[in-house]
């Protein structure tokens, strides 16, 4: 069986119960207690998502300030499970509008409660789309379709699209004005070595669309991708055109795109869901642009002192700008005193992360600001050694740049009707674990 | 059956006890039972909502339970919902009340609109009182012929539920067989799949007592309905596809064109967004081609990609349950992703738990190409905030260091560790050097003159002193100072808390002493005298024994405590290759997260120490004294035990109890340790374990007949995957045959990994 589960719990930080639903009674009613006291109330928090406790095995998670907790009491799939959690959160948010945290869940306990019925029955998972679910669990509730107006949209129909063979997308939808917008969400990871070498980096990226489209429209998508483009030359039987290529090492796909099809011909096409979803996900490890170079310098003078130069070259075109740049700079913890001079930016120093933190509001391509500090620290005779030099670590946004160099070449969409649609592209490249090490 | 959670919790100190309140609740609602004035369902809606939520936060609200039936009647679909979830919380406990509801709930069940036909249906099946299944056999029937598909599959699995409350009732309802009449029939993908579910629990329930349920349950993983599901496999749920691949898994093809047909069928599964149906279809990919042993490697490329792919993206959690099968996969064949090593490197700020399996699989990995970089990057970590994880990759440079052949480098690495003066660096240093000595023993220079220079002052841990102490006495004619290092070690005998440490010191002393008489008689004398007084018996008895060997005949003694060692060549690997099979078995599961077959978990007579009770409070103290015995278990004949220490405490624990527990279920763990050692070696050395079809057979029960599932006769004609695929099948194998195969000369030892 993937997931049998006999219980999900909703914790908050204390360990009070939020919310729980036994779904089988083969796990006994003090579950939580033995969460509580063998996972919260240890160190053990924090050092396995999985825990076995007598017989029973706990899934846990936190999201935000809330542990979701699933307890199986069979050999399950603990993948299965992971994902049921995430998704029945991305659930939860799309009724909620946004936040999930312990008020949200508070103020909303009956709508969860209506919900955790359907999503699972008896451990087994049943229907996640937001799209189904929103047809017959509204938040208003009595002003249901069903109960109080059964006239308005008649009961057999919602009910058949809560099962129906395009799960995703219900029939029938009219918008004025026909939109797709298309988001080429990028974060690229990078692990350099305190010589300056790259160890590792790659891209992991996503295309996350909006739809407002009206009736049953059929939708293809088309990237600079290599074996797209290969096979599209193939079939017009003419040299593809000359211009960067990308190789993707992976894609995965949201349900509504036919594999199939992607699979002979290397073409994404499917029906969307209505709203905001995430079309496909993708890996990147050659080729990728760097965005920043970092180029540290630390030394240290004597026992107390020492001086910080940091170099942050940006690598982008020059009209484009980075937004949200900040450098940490890790420095002992016994830092006393800390000064800075900085070509652009302010910086200063956190003492409860231990860091120099420089920020950029604004960072422009093609250029290449310094920040130098002093940092004096207390001379202690015990900890003389126990700096480990942690990396630097970088956050950022670079918009209509893609590290990968990923392109849409073209969005059509086909449906019956044949009205206009209009099409919005949006690139963004963040840092995601972008870390430099520094050299000892 | 354990009671609901609500009936038997006394509230928390911190929580109102409620019975002010709940009295208030009782009359509040019997206000608005009768009323019928308008907007009454709203002031109805925020006393339910209290009721709730008094029962969420574990007050005790049962004795409103009529007051709620009352109110029931009403056409408010949330009202409906919140006093379903109430009746079904604390029917079990008040089974008189609980009838009060089987006439509203039955008459909902008759409701035109199919979700409340639903919602009642599930509500009715949900109270699991024994005494009122009677009342749920008809709307079950009613249910399961709806022609609503919401109706049905809540149906489908309140017949599950009826089964677990009363299984003759089920049974002689002439259910299951509607279930499967249903599974193979119903245009509602979800009903399929709920089916299956039901079937499953019910037929491996039944299988037991039953011959036709252990035949019908064959029946699930036979071709007929295996093709079924197959051919419908888009249509279902993410969640349901994890369950049909769990179930393809199990099939077995009959020729390898049919395991092609499938696995062509499925490739694109592996593009699929949710990780469980990826993770579920390399099961499936896997399982099949065991027996073919190029494509089960094609496999292996062909899957590394979405892998890797999976466990960069989602939460942590989520990635670390790819990341343990991935693990699982990378120590079966580790040369397959020994390019792939960089993606193993760890975060700064990834979670311990990631790093740990990380760390292992670099150590994996590790072959003459990409060991200098691997051994680079572990000695990165070794300087890490994180101390476990410190120690742990500085253990890991030591076991590549004792697979390779080529281990200069690594050597000096090492001795650089003994010299950052850390004491958990040194320590876990030293263990590693002992180690690396008993294999290369022409190291011993190198690394005796770094040894010789360490304070035995500055090595506090067990298991460092006690390796200490063994290269002390191994190594004594090389050491100048050894024996006057072991005499102070002796002269603090009484303040030695280890066992451990206290017996390698007599066997180190004794070492000495063949080696430099004069200089070790006097600590001799007082160490046997120590040891002869130690309150610890395993202490005391190896001091009696040397004392007495030393009168017996000195030379006899000194072959027996220095006889000519031989290096050793491989160490004994602590999980035998039976109990990975077992594991990689079991694949998409706990197991792998567990890193222990199910049966050692899910049995209650395995789970040995950690059994759960009421009194919480044991169970701490339980797993605490299960820690303690460790060191005890660890102290038995010197040098075996040398031969273990090599790999972590806590795996010598798993497998001494894992093996003792598996192979010799009739002894207790905490005692026989010698036994089950031995029982380690055994098993690893006469590793050869069942042909791996039968393991699985095996697994899922099916021991009876290892034998396939009754063929049918002829295979009739409809009986085909849909040919929605655009490879044929000679053309798809083509196309995996062109993946890169990686290290092709390494391929002799895949071989034989998979054979097992």
């Amino acid at each position: 069986m993937p997931v049998a589960a006999s219980a999900i719990y909703f914790l908050n930080l204390r360990g009070d119960v939020l919310i729980n639903r036994l779904y089988r009674d083969d796990v006994g009613g003090n579950m939580v207690d033995a969460f509580r006291t063998h996972i919260m109330q240890t160190k053990e928090l924090g050092t396995c998502p999985v825990r076995q406790i007598g017989g029973c095995s706990f899934f846990y998670m936190r999201i935000s300030n809330v542990y979701i907790v699933i307890v199986v009491s069979s050999n399950a799939n603990v993948a299965c499970a992971f994902k049921f959690v995430v998704e029945a959160v991305a659930l939860f948010k799309s009724y909620f509008g946004g936040a999930f945290d312990e008020d949200a869940i508070r103020n909303n306990f009956v709508l969860i409660y209506e919900l955790l019925d359907e999503i699972m029955d008896f451990g087994y998972p049943q229907n996640l789309s937001p799209e189904i679910l929103k047809l017959y669990i509204t938040q208003e509730g009595v002003r249901s379709p069903f109960s109080s107006k059964p006239t308005d949209r008649p009961v057999p129909n919602a009910t058949l699209q809560v099962t129906g063979a395009v799960g995703w997308r219900r029939e029938g939808l009219v918008y004025k004005k026909n939109e797709v917008f298309l988001d080429i969400v990028e974060s690229v990871n990078l692990l350099m070595s305190s010589k300056g070498s790259v160890l590792r980096c790659d891209v992991t990226g996503k295309i996350l669309m909006k739809c407002f489209l009206s009736g049953m429209p059929d939708l293809k998508l088309g990237l600079n991708d290599k074996i797209g483009l290969e096979k599209e030359s193939q079939l017009k039987s003419r040299p593809t055109k000359s211009g960067k290529t990308i190789e993707l090492d992976d894609v995965t796909f949201h349900q509504c795109v036919n594999l199939t099809r992607f699979n002979s011909e290397k073409t994404v096409s499917f029906v969307p869901p209505d709203g905001e979803f995430e079309l496909m996900k993708y890996r990147i490890t050659e080729g990728v642009n760097l965005p920043f170079r970092v180029l540290p310098t630390i030394k240290e003078l004597g026992r107390t002192r020492m001086e910080v130069n940091v170099k942050i070259k940006s690598v982008f075109g020059a009209k484009m700008f980075a937004l949200g740049v900040v450098i940490k700079i890790p420095v002992p913890k016994q830092t006393a005193k800390t000064s800075f001079q900085v070509t652009s930016g302010r910086a200063k120093y956190n003492a409860s992360i231990d860091c120099l933190v420089w920020k950029i509001r604004k960072f422009p391509g093609q250029t290449e600001p310094t920040m130098s500090a002093e940092v004096e620290l207390i001379s202690t005779m015990a900890e003389k050694k126990s700096w480990t030099r942690p990396p630097i670590q970088m956050e950022f946004q670079v918009p209509m740049f893609t590290a990968s160099g990923l392109r849409v070449r073209f969005l059509k969409v086909w449906e019956k009707s044949g009205y206009n649609t209009v099409e919005w592209v949006r690139y963004i490249t963040k840092a995601g674990s972008y870390e430099i090490r520094l050299a000892s | 059956m354990a009671p609901p959670a609500q009936a038997h919790r006394s509230p928390s100190p911190s929580q109102p006890s409620g019975k002010g309140e709940v009295s208030d609740l009782k009359s509040q609602l019997r206000q608005l039972a009768g009323s019928r004035a308008p907007g009454i369902d709203d002031s109805k809606r925020e006393l339910f909502k209290k009721v709730i939520s008094y029962m969420t936060i574990g007050i005790d609200v049962s004795a409103v339970f009529g007051e709620m039936v009352m109110c029931s009647a009403t056409s408010d679909i949330v009202l409906k919902k919140m006093c379903y979830l109430y009746v079904g919380n604390y029917a079990k406990v008040n089974p008189d009340l609980a009838l009060l509801t089987i006439n509203f709930l039955q008459r909902d069940c008759k409701d035109e609109d199919p979700m409340i036909r639903g919602l009642a249906l599930r509500s009715l099946c949900s109270l699991r009182v024994a005494n009122l299944v009677e009342y749920l056999v008809g709307p079950l029937g009613l249910g399961l012929k709806d022609n609503n598909s919401y109706v049905r599959t809540v149906a489908v699995i309140g017949v599950l539920k009826l089964y677990h409350i009363s299984a003759p009732t089920c049974i002689d309802a002439d259910f299951p067989p509607t279930l499967k009449h249903l599974m193979l029939n119903d245009p509602d993908p979800q009903v399929v799949a709920n089916c299956l579910s039901a079937l499953q629990e019910i037929w491996s329930l039944e299988a037991s007592t039953s011959e036709e349920a252990s035949r019908e349950r064959e029946a699930l993983i036979s071709k007929p309905v295996i093709y079924y599901l197959l051919n419908r496999i888009k249509e279902f749920s993410e969640w349901a596809q994890c369950l049909v691949l769990e179930l393809v898994a199990k099939y077995v093809p009959l020729d390898s064109n049919e395991i092609f047909d499938i696995m062509n069928l499925l490739e694109d599964r592996l593009q699929h967004a949710n990780g469980a149906v990826v993770l579920s279809t390399i099961k499936v990919f896997l399982h099949l081609t065991l027996s073919m042993t190029d494509v089960h490697q094609q496999v292996y490329e062909r899957i590394k990609a979405p892998l890797l792919t999976l466990v960069s993206s989602g939460s942590p959690e989520q990635s670390y349950a790819v990341l343990s099968h991935l693990h699982i996969l990378v120590m079966r064949a580790p040369f397959i992703f020994a390019s792939d090593y960089k993606h193993f490197y760890c975060q700064y700020n990834e979670p311990s738990y990631v790093k740990k399996l990380k760390l292992e699989m670099l150590t994996a990995v590790a072959n003459e190409s990409n060991t200098y970089e691997i051994v680079t990057e572990l000695c990165e970590y070794a300087a890490n905030v994180d101390i476990p994880i410190a120690r742990e990759s500085i253990r890991a440079v030591g076991k590549i260091a004792l697979q390779q052949y080529d281990v200069n480098a690594i050597v000096d690495r090492l001795l650089q560790f003994l010299e950052m003066e850390k004491d958990y660096v040194t320590a876990e240093a030293l263990v590693l050097v002992k180690d690396l000595l008993r294999k290369y023993p022409q190291w011993s220079h190198d690394c005796i003159a770094v040894v010789g220079s360490i304070s035995s002052q500055n090595v506090q841990e067990p298991k460092a002193k006690a390796a200490l102490i063994w290269m002390l006495g191994e190594y004594s004619q090389d050491m100048q100072d050894a024996p006057y290092i072991l005499e102070s070690l002796t002269e603090n005998w009484e303040e030695e808390p280890s066992a451990e440490v206290r017996l390698h010191l007599l066997t180190a002393v004794m070492k000495c002493f063949f080696k430099r008489p004069p200089e070790t008689q006097k600590v001799l004398g007082a160490a046997l005298a120590a040891g002869l007084a130690d309150f610890h018996q395993d202490v005391h008895d190896r001091a009696l024994f040397y004392h007495r060997l030393l009168q017996y005949n000195v030379s006899v003694a000194e072959r027996v405590v220095n006889p000519p060692k031989q290096a050793v060549s491989v160490f004994a690997d602590t999980q035998s290759s039976e109990i990975k099979d077992r594991i990689f078995d079991e694949f998409n599961s706990l197991s792998v997260v567990y890193q222990k077959p199910s049966y050692m978990f899910t049995d209650k007579d395995y789970r040995g120490p950690f059994e759960f009770s009421d009194e919480l409070g044991n169970l701490s103290i339980a797993a605490e004294s299960a820690d303690n015995v460790v060191p005890a278990q660890g102290v038995e004949a010197n040098d075996k035990d040398l031969l273990l220490s090599t790999s972590e405490k806590e795996e010598i624990r798993g497998a001494t109890f894992n093996v003792s527990g598996y192979s010799a279920p009739l002894y207790d763990s905490s005692a026989a340790s010698v036994q089950s050692e031995l029982a380690i070696i055994s098993s690893t050395s006469a590793g050869s374990a069942p042909s791996s079809s039968l393991a699985i057979d095996d697994l899922l029960g099916l021991g009876l007949s290892a034998a396939p599932a009754p063929e049918p006769a002829s295979v009739p004609p409809s009986l085909k995957l849909n040919s929605k695929a655009i490879l044929d099948p000679g053309t798809f194998q083509q196309k995996w045959r062109q993946l890169p195969i990686s290290l092709s000369q390494v391929y002799l030892p895949f071989l034989t990994l998979i054979l097992f």
